[in-house]
């Protein structure tokens, strides 16, 4: 594990209640890893059934994760700025629930200048539960 | 790969791709506005011209790219390379 559930919102920008990623696992030039539980109290949670949106944002968190971590290797280390410039190709396999463990996995397809072409997986109990495209833009 | 094979194979893939006729993927015109391409197409442009033509062009090369034609030299050039 390389940042844990304690240090998590030190490599991205957002806070409780919004964050949806607990731990990042891996990440290198490839791709990135994070987990998540699900708990009793997750805004995303209706009827113990976890909204599609919060795995997509979970995946999005994922590369915030992953990219700010990178970035905080570099000499100079100064956050970037990220912005989702598009999510396409979403699919929905399986709902996850309440007290669920997210595994998210983000495949960086290709670069261009500083937009990321990236490919998100979540799953939980080794099922699929979403993917996605997204463009990530880094400023 | 031969030029009038670049040509062929890159109005397939990009008529495709952007959903554009290939009849306006004329040598001539201009590549982003006949593809009506915005900053974020670039980078699945990028993508279907690796898948097709095994190069994988950066964003300085694109500063360079103009028309088609410039965009066939390029390919022709690093294929040949």
């Amino acid at each position: 594990m390389l940042i844990n559930k304690e240090n998590i919102t030190s490599i991205i920008p957002q806070r409780a209640p919004f964050v949806m990623i607990d731990s990042l696992l891996t990440a290198d030039e490839s791709g990135f890893k994070t987990e998540f539980k699900i708990v009793p109290d997750n805004l995303f949670l209706e009827n113990a059934i976890l909204s599609e949106s919060a795995l997509i944002e979970n995946i999005a968190q994922t590369c915030a994760a992953g990219f700010g971590y990178l970035n905080s290797l570099e000499e100079d280390g100064e956050p970037k700025l990220g912005f989702i410039g598009a999510v396409t190709q979403v699919q929905v396999e399986k709902t996850a629930k309440q007290d669920d463990l997210i595994e998210t996995s983000v495949q960086i397809l290709s670069t261009f200048d500083t937009i990321h072409l990236v490919e998100g997986v979540a799953k939980s109990n080794g099922h699929v539960l979403l993917t996605c495209q997204m463009k990530i833009v880094l400023a | 790969m031969k030029r009038e094979d670049i040509i062929l194979t890159t109005k397939q893939f990009l008529s495709e791709e952007f959903e554009v006729d290939s009849a306006l993927i004329l040598p001539d015109n201009n590549l982003q506005q006949t593809l009506d391409l915005d900053s974020l197409d670039y980078v699945d442009l990028v993508v279907v011209i690796e898948e097709n033509l095994g190069i994988k062009p950066t964003a300085d090369d694109f500063k360079t790219i103009e028309t088609f034609n410039d965009f066939y030299d390029l390919v022709e050039q690093r294929l040949n390379a």
